[in-house]
């Protein structure tokens, strides 16, 4: 795949039509008002029948799962899941990233964490009756969902400095702890509690345990969204939970049983994250250069376009390679996933990082180029500015993903 | 409730038109876009079939080059087929060549209750092709229509008029050109987008559709582009300096043009 094909362009080109009108116009009011992204988000899935879509891919996976279960308890061998059927194209998700965060990367985040990483990790790891509870409607947005591992003193070292709890309390639990910069916190329906199971033993050998939590559940309280440099269309806050009691129901799979002390689960979770990440950069940096280009042409100084001047065009001629790389890396992604293929951690990783990076820098630059308007909010790229430099943050920091890389370039 | 709708595939407004210096005549060899005017007869179209409680919608047009991109823009929003109608000898035709061509592919069409036409392009707009249309086609036809309602083998229409509107019943089959705006066009879905491409295109050369090259292209139309020019420079306005008795001169001005 080098370019995208008429169909993916006609998506495109839909999706462009949609956030040009229900988007663009009131971008001022999700970044600055008070309305949430979640209704406006919902539009968008149903308009385009990605809501349909997703319930019905969610309704065939459930129905093997069942056939393969029976299969098992029948003590004969599960049938082999069946290839993802032709139709399936991955860029159907990831061109409504990219359009979407020319305008505003704080809705994709929004979504994302909402149907990818909570809906994904109850949909890996939880039992076929946890995943109908919870993961229709967190896939069509009905309801909105939250991820949360992140706490005020643990962040890169999500798991060794990890305080919050889970005890054993008869057949329940009772959960305790706070998280911070928790997407979607504040307004979470469904939020997906990542926590250690406190036998009284020592915290680096405690099990990681995630449950499944409902908004107005006792002893849980959600914060009013942090301020925060940018991303203000994704609302996010802290998480307080005191003595919240939940059943064996709430627990994702429903057992203390799980691989690798549970270690393994958030790492596929933080995998497809990272391949999102290089889809939001795409966007980013593809905006701020149709935006360069146009300001270049026009912006008269010394009696020239200011196009004319090398430095600005060493500007221009930079970010469209970042935009043709990042651009390689999303097409390489969509054709992997199509061949069945998919990304090691590491590479993941990899794309994660240089598009994050890519994207800053990119955006960075339409701000210099733009002067003091650069600066100035009625500019687009001083919101897109902001926005593009938690890419290098969330989802595991520029310096986790060099970790990480490293550690598979130097496995023995 | 079978229906079909003309839809007409034009160069993207928001491109920068070329006229071609030999035949004096817009270009039309980059890719061409659904007309949004025919964009509320696709939608119409699909809501009297849902009202209906089924039937096709199909699609019919005439374009360059085999072009098919307008088409796939109706299909993905939900009409069942299309008929394409392209001819090297279709160069130049003229509204009435036009309309031939488009009887002639919806007569390819079995069991039409209903043809739906803008009431007139974007580009071309001689607002005259459903008229002749409906002519060659021998049906009854109602034009402007901004509401249809289908009932016991009748369409009840809303005209459109300078003043409000008319309600008009005509009996089925016939031809109704739609206003714009009457609808909102819906986007296509992912779903739609994907199963376009597989949709039945039936694609004609001149010769299927029975009709001669001499009735048709240049020669059909019998007219011939002798020149093209520059719309004139705006002259310069008058400038009146208000000296006290500015607005008696503006009305001594209007008076003069007998416009007051
Ligand atoms: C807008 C936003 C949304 C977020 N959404 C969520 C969410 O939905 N759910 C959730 O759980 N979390 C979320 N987070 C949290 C995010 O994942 C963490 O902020 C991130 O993992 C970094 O953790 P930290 O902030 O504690 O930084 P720290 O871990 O304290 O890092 C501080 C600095 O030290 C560096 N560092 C740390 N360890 C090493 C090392 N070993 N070697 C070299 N350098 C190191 C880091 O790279 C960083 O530069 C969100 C954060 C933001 C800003
Ligand atoms: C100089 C010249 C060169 C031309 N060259 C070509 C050519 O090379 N190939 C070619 O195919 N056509 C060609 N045409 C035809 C032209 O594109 C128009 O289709 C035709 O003139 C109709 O005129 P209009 O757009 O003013 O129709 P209007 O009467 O304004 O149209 C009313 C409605 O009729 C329907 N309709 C009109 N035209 C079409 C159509 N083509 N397909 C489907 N529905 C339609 C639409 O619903 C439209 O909104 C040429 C015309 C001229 C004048």
């Amino acid at each position: 795949m080098f370019r995208w094909n008429d169909e993916q362009l006609m998506v495109r080109d839909a999706v462009r039509q949609f956030i040009d009108k229900e988007i663009r116009p009131h971008v001022e009011e999700f970044e600055h008002g008070d309305t949430p992204p979640y209704d406006v988000l919902r539009k968008l899935f149903a308009t385009f029948g990605m809501d349909s879509m997703a319930r019905d891919r969610f309704k065939r996976q459930i129905e093997f799962e069942r056939t393969a279960a029976d299969a098992v308890a029948r003590g004969e061998t599960p049938p082999e899941k069946p290839k993802r059927e032709g139709g399936f194209d991955p860029s159907m998700q990831m061109i409504p990233i990219i359009e979407l965060c020319r305008v505003s990367p704080g809705m994709v985040t929004a979504m994302g964490v909402s149907m990818g990483l909570t809906a994904a990790s109850i949909n890996s790891k939880g039992t076929i009756a946890q995943k109908e509870r919870w993961v229709p409607e967190l896939l069509t947005l009905e309801k909105i969902g939250a991820w949360a591992i992140t706490e005020p003193d643990s962040g890169s070292d999500a798991f060794g400095s990890m305080r919050a709890t889970a005890r054993r309390d008869g057949d329940e639990y009772l959960l305790n702890g706070q998280k911070t910069f928790i997407t979607n916190g504040p307004y979470a329906d469904t939020i997906v509690y990542i926590c250690k199971l406190d036998e009284g033993n020592d915290p680096a050998e405690r099990k990681i345990l995630s449950f499944v939590l409902d908004a107005g559940m006792e002893g849980l309280e959600q914060s009013k969204p942090l301020r925060k440099m940018g991303m203000h269309s994704s609302p996010t806050g802290m998480l307080f939970l005191n003595d919240v009691r939940v059943g064996r129901d709430r627990l994702i799979g429903e057992t203390e049983d799980v691989p690798a002390g549970g270690r393994s689960g958030a790492k596929d979770t933080f995998a497809m994250e990272r391949s999102g990440v290089a889809a939001m950069a795409l966007g980013v940096i593809s905006e701020c250069l149709d935006l360069s280009i146009d300001y270049a042409k026009n912006r008269v100084q010394f009696g020239q376009p200011i196009g004319q001047f090398q430095l600005i065009q060493e500007k221009l001629a930079r970010m469209e390679v970042a935009r043709l790389n990042v651009e390689n890396l999303v097409f390489r992604y969509i054709e992997m996933v199509q061949a069945g293929v998919s990304l090691s951690f590491a590479e993941a990783s990899a794309m994660k990082l240089y598009s994050a990076r890519a994207a800053t820098e990119v955006a960075l630059e339409a701000v210099q180029l733009f002067g003091g308007n650069g600066y100035m909010a009625e500019y687009r790229v001083e919101q897109l500015a902001r926005d593009a430099k938690v890419l290098q943050i969330y989802a595991g920091t520029d310096e986790q993903q060099i970790i990480a890389i490293a550690k598979d370039l130097l496995r023995e | 409730m079978n229906i079909v709708v003309c839809a007409k595939q034009i160069p993207d407004p928001a491109e920068p038109g070329e006229l071609d210096p030999e035949t004096k005549t817009l270009k039309r060899d980059g890719k061409l876009i659904l007309d949004e005017s025919d964009m509320y007869g696709v939608e119409m179209a699909l809501q009297l079939a849902d009202n209906a409680g089924g039937g096709e919608v199909t699609l019919v047009s005439m374009a360059p080059d085999n072009k098919v991109d307008g088409i796939r823009t109706g299909l993905a929003m939900g009409a069942a087929k299309a008929v394409l109608v392209s001819d090297p000898a279709l160069a130049g035709t003229d509204a009435l060549g036009t309309a031939k061509v488009l009887a002639a592919a919806v007569g390819k069409v079995e069991g039409a209750d209903l043809v739906l036409t803008a009431t007139e392009s974007s580009d071309g707009y001689t607002g005259t092709v459903p008229e002749q249309l409906a002519e060659l086609l021998g049906l009854p036809s109602v034009t402007f229509a901004k509401h249809i309602e289908i009932a016991d083998g009748k369409v009840k229409v809303q005209r459109q008029t300078d003043a409000g509107y008319d309600e008009v019943e005509c009996p089925l089959p016939c031809v109704v050109s739609v206003t714009a705006g009457v609808v909102e066009p819906r986007y296509p879905s992912f779903k739609g987008i994907m199963a376009a491409k597989s949709k039945p295109l039936d694609q004609l050369a001149l010769a299927d559709t029975g009709l001669e090259a001499d009735q048709v292209g240049w020669a059909g139309g019998g007219q011939e582009i002798v020149g093209v020019e520059d719309a004139p420079e705006r002259e310069a306005g008058e400038i009146i300096e208000d000296d006290g008795t500015g607005a008696e001169k503006i009305v001594a001005y209007l008076e003069n043009l007998k416009l007051v």
